[in-house]
């Protein structure tokens, strides 16, 4: 049985196509503003590649846009669908982080149903997403692909409390200029949005083996201030090699399909 | 009938009832109102229930910091957007400025004061004590020498033993008609509407029911069920659609417009034999047990009523609910008690959502996934 989860963030829309549980494909794009242009043309190439028909397929969709997928046969929110999803990889997994480019969560499973048992979620605010460090990125002039590895490079890192993101930007921006090294300030960036996602982590009890997801999962900083504030290492999906944090939304949009279709 | 046409009829209703001479009171929606003192004075109780929007929360910036409770800041929004979107308000005669909270008794002294608003003040014990009883009698005793003054003539005891009968059957009728097996959406508008007109509304209450009876439409719903608790969801919230768009439906409401007006019942043998009207209304205070902070270890009162409603349904119907506890954007005294509700309901099995919002539309989404997911665990 072939399925497909879609999910479509704010930021990206990634897509995995599964027969049976095995990944058959997937894609990951910009979402841009025209969320259900991205998504069909997405499905379109999958359904061409491979020689499929959309009735063969049941395409379970999640995320911000979920509502948004004409083409999608039921929908799922993105919580359930990460619970799911990092059990893919790691099936005894008790909790998830999932950091993507507009909010980020924290979900705990139960280890009984392995079904999700508690949530939290930021609120509307940028702090503690992926926003927040493209905001950062840009005020330090660093690209968003290396402010990770900046941020490693330091033994001091600064120390940013304001977790509004427009206030953090002008903290950052005076830090620069009292000659702050840049990769102190890139640390106390990362050190504050793991600081507030570990805490709103740790209010629904969060605990080892905690998967880290969404992109901002391939931060290896983020990472690594996320394990130094829950006291605890946190493990990232890998397929092949490279990181699929990004995916466990659409995949286990994907198997949550198989598992209602086959009853 | 929609919001715009609902709010359309009141403002006709009070323009009606201005004509026929009758004053109006505004106040905050809270408890320990004692509309009945207003109705035997010959006042109309208005009570605020409309829920916010970035425009009314823009609008009462001037007033209030942003960190104020959304509710409280909509309420000031309310009156501060001109034109008045709710046009009635202009005909408020006098505005209760009361305690139950502290952005209760900021805001209603902005709306007194900044909106030229004659006050009149009633303050509630935070206690339920010996001397806070007392306390509260002396306040119902002041307000209605406030009343009086206003009108220039007494208000007589059986004019306010007949107003307290005529809102206990009110509530009596409204409690029963919390029972029926409808949508969430559609309980909650009666709601909105009954404690909006108050008894006016008896008759269209009475008539729903009659028709209600001779259709025998007994519909069963497919969703979740869910007890709302915390806040409540006010006239114009698009809250309760994004519970039934995620596929649950509210079957209690346990909060202010809901189980907190209709349960506050005075027995028949209390009516009787206590003759004072005035020690009827303070039997009525020291006996609420919703008062929030007027209660004596109101938290662990909440989670053993919330534990009992729960069990009492799970034995009715064979089915589990799911708590919504709504909390309204920096409104201190829900969101404080909120973890250790939801912690100690989580013990006993019952699963918690702490929805904390303000009314915002850019949430909407936000919002809505986080109720889906709940809908989703239960
Ligand atoms: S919502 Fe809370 S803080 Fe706001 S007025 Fe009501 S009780 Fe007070």
């Amino acid at each position: 049985m072939k399925t497909c989860g879609v999910d479509i963030g704010s930021l990206e829309t990634k897509m995995v196509l599964l027969d049976d549980k095995n990944i058959m494909d997937y894609r990951v794009g910009r979402s841009t503003f025209d969320f259900k242009r991205v998504g069909s043309n997405m499905f379109n190439e999958l359904l061409e590649k491979h020689n499929l028909r959309k009735s063969e397929i049941y395409v379970m969709s999640t995320g911000y846009g979920r509502n948004t997928v004409s083409f999608a046969d039921d929908r799922i929110t993105e919580i359930t669908a990460h619970a799911r999803g990092v059990q893919y990889f790691y099936p005894e997994a008790h909790s998830v982080i999932d950091i993507g480019g507009q909010d980020s969560k924290a979900i705990v499973i139960s280890e009984k149903t392995r079904n999700v048992i508690d949530f939290q979620m930021n609120d509307k605010c940028a702090a503690g997403t992926g926003r927040f460090i493209e905001v950062m990125a840009g005020a330090l002039e660093v690209p968003i692909q290396q402010i990770g590895e900046l941020a490693l490079n330091s033994n001091n890192p600064a120390s940013i409390s304001s977790t509004c993101t427009v206030f953090a930007e002008s903290e950052v921006i005076s830090l620069f200029a009292r000659g702050t090294k840049k990769e102190d300030i890139a640390a106390g960036i990362h050190k504050s949005i793991a600081r507030r996602v570990a805490g709103m982590a740790k209010r629904i009890g969060v605990a080892p083996l905690l998967v880290f997801c969404g992109g901002v999962a391939k931060n290896i900083a983020v990472k690594k201030f996320l394990e130094l504030e829950l006291g605890f290492e946190i493990v990232t999906p890998v397929i092949n090699g490279k990181s699929s944090a990004q995916l466990t939304g659409a995949i286990g949009a994907a198997l949550i399909a198989q598992e209602q279709r086959s009853g | 009938m929609d919001n715009l046409e609902l709010l359309s009829d009141y403002s006709s209703f009070l323009r009606e009832k201005k004509e026929e001479g009758k004053k109006i009171i505004g106040f905050i929606s809270h408890d320990n109102i004692p509309e009945e003192l207003f109705d035997a004075a010959g006042f109309i109780p208005l009570r605020l229930l409309f829920a916010g929007n970035d425009e009314f929360m823009d609008a009462s910036h001037d007033y209030l910091p942003p960190s104020t409770c959304a509710f409280a800041q909509s309420c000031i929004g309310l009156f501060s957007l001109k034109p008045n979107q709710y046009e009635f308000l202009d005909l408020i005669d006098y505005f209760i400025v009361s305690n139950h909270c502290v952005s209760d008794i900021c805001a209603s002294e902005i709306i007194s004061k900044r909106f030229d608003i004659p006050r009149l003040n009633f303050y509630i014990p935070y206690t339920n004590n010996e001397n806070s009883i007392k306390y509260f009698k002396l306040e119902l005793l002041e307000l209605k020498k406030q009343l009086e003054e206003i009108n220039g003539k007494e208000i007589k005891d059986e004019n306010l033993k007949e107003s307290i009968k005529k809102y206990n059957s009110f509530k009596r009728k409204l409690l029963d008609f919390s029972f029926l097996n409808i949508s969430g959406s559609e309980k909650l508008k009666i709601l909105q509407k009954a404690i909006l007109y108050g008894p006016f509304f008896l008759p269209e209450l009475e008539s729903f029911f009659e028709q209600r009876s001779d259709n025998e439409i007994q519909t069963s719903f497919n969703s979740k069920e869910v007890l709302l608790t915390g806040g409540s969801i006010f006239i114009n919230d698009p809250l309760i659609d994004l519970v039934e768009e995620g596929g649950g439906n509210i079957t209690f409401f346990d909060s202010w417009i809901g189980n907190n007006y209709y349960s506050q019942i005075i027995a028949n043998d209390i009516l009787d034999s206590i003759k004072n009207p005035y020690d009827i209304l303070v039997h009525r205070f020291k006996n609420n047990n919703f008062g929030d902070h007027s209660v004596p270890n109101f938290l662990e009162n909440k989670i053993l009523q919330l534990e009992k409603i729960y069990q009492d349904h799970l034995k009715k119907t064979g089915r589990k609910l799911g708590i919504i506890n709504h909390i309204i954007k920096f409104c201190d005294h829900i969101s404080l008690l909120s973890s250790h509700l939801k912690n100690r309901l989580q013990e006993k099995g019952i699963q918690v959502l702490n929805l904390e919002r303000d009314y915002s539309r850019a949430i909407r989404g936000q919002l809505s996934t986080r109720i889906e997911a709940f809908l989703e665990m239960i």
